[in-house]
């Protein structure tokens, strides 16, 4: 599903990631782990399209097309989904809106019919139930006055919504307390499929004791380090990611 | 004199409408001398430095005649009680004051003046616009306007509406001038909503006056929607009593030039005075707000805000002015103005003035000028939505915040306005 090849990319002057490889298969679920500046949020904003990030080097193909010859919205309906790690709020445009604006900005790129509002209230409906939220949360402005936790739900909602094929969740479980967390979990858990796929970008071995992963990697200074099956996260646990740091990136700033 | 002054003198030249009573033809001969010697202001003027009426000089002004005329397209006539003025004169066969309460006086101003000449004198003066050419020219050549008195305790629930329409026929430009004065009684109640449209080459240049007693509680809503050619200038004078709520929502859309300047005297004890505008501009229009905020008396409470949306080479222009007097101690003033810029050659110029007399006072002013923020519309994009579709709805959003505040009645067909007002906001009919 996605083929990430001696990936290359920097943020102004600063070469962030240093020659990535990484293959995630349909219906696996692949969790990176890495310290702060590592560049693991870098890799996620380069597969979603934000402009700020320069590739200089490398290739990406998902679904068999040049991904990163695609425009954010393209990438998107094309099933791909970033659940971002600061989720913007939107005063004045309403999260049910806003929905429903962009599942179907999405089946109109698809050349889909489009969802008119009375049933997508019932599919929002429905989707509500996986994040355990009543109605309220999508009558307020898009993630107005959230929390981090309700904040990391409504990705989750969104991502119940527009179903996408290759799910890319940027520490979607920093800043949870354990009730949200599991309900992010079970988000996850529900969305899994032998057709899509998730990269779960994360600090903590914590949530993969809720969400299984079937490949974890470790990125240090740009790179994937070493990957293993899920044992190689309770590793990570034990002994921390000193030993994976080159000792000159080790205290790295966040990009 | 430019040509606007020369056609103003000449419409001032000419004799009063007969009938008139005393005190009005000394007003008007008063407002003609003001205006002979004040002509229209210029930059040299410190309160217009930033706005210009030169492209209003260049135009020949004739005494809007009065007329039934076709409706401006795509405008439908509010629901009653709406009173319709047709270049500065009541249209009756629009005009339906049905669904008001007993004891509210609502009507024509030009009548009450005629029919109660006593009642009206002491409250037509200018007010707070003592040497302003514009309210000079009101006084001189208004021809009639809303008249709204409520007794004691008299509430309106559902909004007057007052339409203003300015309709010039093909190649003469016209000048219209109507006159609203408000009268609420202690304890009244009323939300009174302009609209200001038209066709053509004009200047409307309004003036409505409110005064509030103890206790009552005004909200007025200007929807200026005037056509690309016309020139707006809307003067609202508010006098407050103790207690008394005054809230002023202003949506500026149309016209090449608007300004609406708004002076407020808080002459009771906890009074408030709220003063939102919302003003989208494109192409070459100019947008000014002037709001002056007299406090004269202690606990009062001011808020202004005013949100601009700014393209193409349009200019927004902000001047907020609070004035706290000696005395009026516990003042609480805050005066804000947002403006976002979507393009290169949208400007604004903003002005917070603060005058404190008072030592023990809470007062504060703050303004952004901004464009859309890059995460939010890179959060839109990865959700689906292309580029034009994020920037209009985080437009939107923008300009939401001040729609929600309107009165539920007027909030979906000013929703509508603004949103058509949008770069791409067609992409949005059915936001929020």
């Amino acid at each position: 599903m996605l083929r990430i090849q001696n990936l290359k990319a920097r943020i102004g002057e600063k070469e962030i990631l240093h020659g990535l490889d990484l293959t995630v298969n349909a219906g696996e679920v692949h969790a990176i782990m890495g310290p702060n500046g590592s560049g693991k949020s870098t890799l996620a904003s380069v597969l979603a399209g934000r402009e700020n990030v320069e590739v200089t080097a490398g290739s990406v193909t998902y679904l068999g097309q040049d991904l990163l010859a695609l425009a954010p919205e393209k990438r998107a309906a094309a099933g791909l989904f970033l659940g971002f790690q600061y989720p913007v709020e939107i005063p004045g445009v309403a999260n049910l809106y806003f929905l429903r604006t962009a599942l179907n900005a999405m089946r109109r790129a698809r050349g889909e019919e489009e969802v008119d509002a009375m049933d997508f209230l019932a599919i929002a409906k429905e989707k509500l139930k996986l994040v355990k939220w009543d109605q309220s949360f999508v009558q307020r402005g898009v993630n107005e006055g959230f929390s981090g936790g309700e904040k990391k739900k409504n990705e989750i909602l969104q991502m119940a919504v527009l179903e996408p094929k290759l799910s890319i969740l940027d520490e979607i479980d920093s800043g949870l307390d354990i009730d949200a967390l599991r309900v992010v979990a079970d988000g996850v858990n529900a969305l899994r499929a032998p057709d899509r796929a998730f990269l779960l970008v994360t600090h903590y071995q914590r949530l993969l004791d809720y969400v299984k992963p079937d490949r974890v990697h470790v990125m240090a200074a740009g790179k994937i380090v070493k990957s293993g099956g899920p044992e190689l996260a309770l590793e990570l646990e034990k002994t921390g990611y000193a030993g994976w740091v080159p000792e000159r990136h080790g205290a790295g700033a966040r990009p | 004199m430019n040509r606007a002054e020369e056609s103003l003198q000449a419409a001032l030249a000419r004799p009063a409408p007969a009938g008139e009573p005393g005190f009005l033809a000394a007003l008007r001969r008063a407002g003609a001398d003001d205006f002979g010697r004040l002509l229209l202001p210029t930059t040299r003027h410190e309160e217009w430095r930033y706005t210009s009426l030169a492209g209003l000089a260049d135009l020949a002004l004739a005494p809007a005649e009065p007329g039934a005329a076709a409706l401006p397209a795509g405008f439908a006539l509010p629901p009653a009680p709406r009173l319709v003025l047709v270049n500065g004169r009541i249209d009756p066969s629009r005009t339906d004051l049905a669904g008001l309460p007993p004891g509210a006086r609502v009507g024509s101003l030009a009548a009450a003046i005629r029919e109660r000449p006593g009642a009206v004198e002491p409250l037509l003066g200018r007010g707070p616009f003592g040497d302003h050419a514009f309210a000079a020219l009101s006084d001189a050549l208004f021809a009639d306007g809303l008249h709204l008195e409520l007794p004691a305790g008299v509430a309106v629930e559902a909004p007057i509406h007052v339409v203003h329409l300015t309709l010039a026929g093909a190649g003469q430009a016209v000048g219209a001038f109507p006159r609203s004065l408000l009268l609420l009684g202690e304890a009244a109640r009323a939300v009174v909503v302009e609209h200001w449209t038209g066709s053509g080459s004009y200047l409307a240049a309004g003036l409505t006056q409110a005064s509030l007693g103890e206790r009552s509680a005004l909200e007025l809503v200007r929807v200026q929607d005037e056509a690309p050619g016309a020139f707006h200038v809307g003067l609202v004078g508010v006098s407050q009593l103790g207690g008394s709520r005054f809230t002023s929502r202003s949506v500026a859309l149309g016209a090449r030039l608007a300004r609406v300047e708004t002076r407020a005297v808080l002459a009771g004890e906890e009074t408030e005075n709220h003063v939102d505008g919302l003003y989208v501009a494109s192409g070459s229009q100019v947008h000014d707000h002037f709001i002056h905020v007299d406090h004269a008396r202690p606990h009062g409470l001011s808020r202004e805000w005013v949100k601009g949306i700014l393209d193409g080479s349009a200019r927004g222009v902000f001047t907020g002015r609070v004035l706290v007097r000696a005395g009026a101690q516990k003042t609480d003033a805050s005066q804000v103005s947002s403006n976002l810029l979507l393009s290169e050659e949208a400007t604004v110029d903003t002005r917070p003035q603060l005058e404190i007399l008072a030592d023990d006072v809470k007062c504060s002013h703050g303004g952004t000028v901004g464009q859309l923020d890059e995460d939010a519309l890179f959060y839109l994009r990865s959700r689906g939505l292309d580029r034009a579709t994020a920037r209009a709805l985080l437009t939107w959003a923008f300009a939401a915040e001040m729609v929600e505040r309107l009165p539920a009645p007027v909030r979906e067909g000013v929703r509508r306005l603004v949103t058509a007002r949008l770069p791409d906001g067609a992409r949005l009919q059915e936001a929020a």
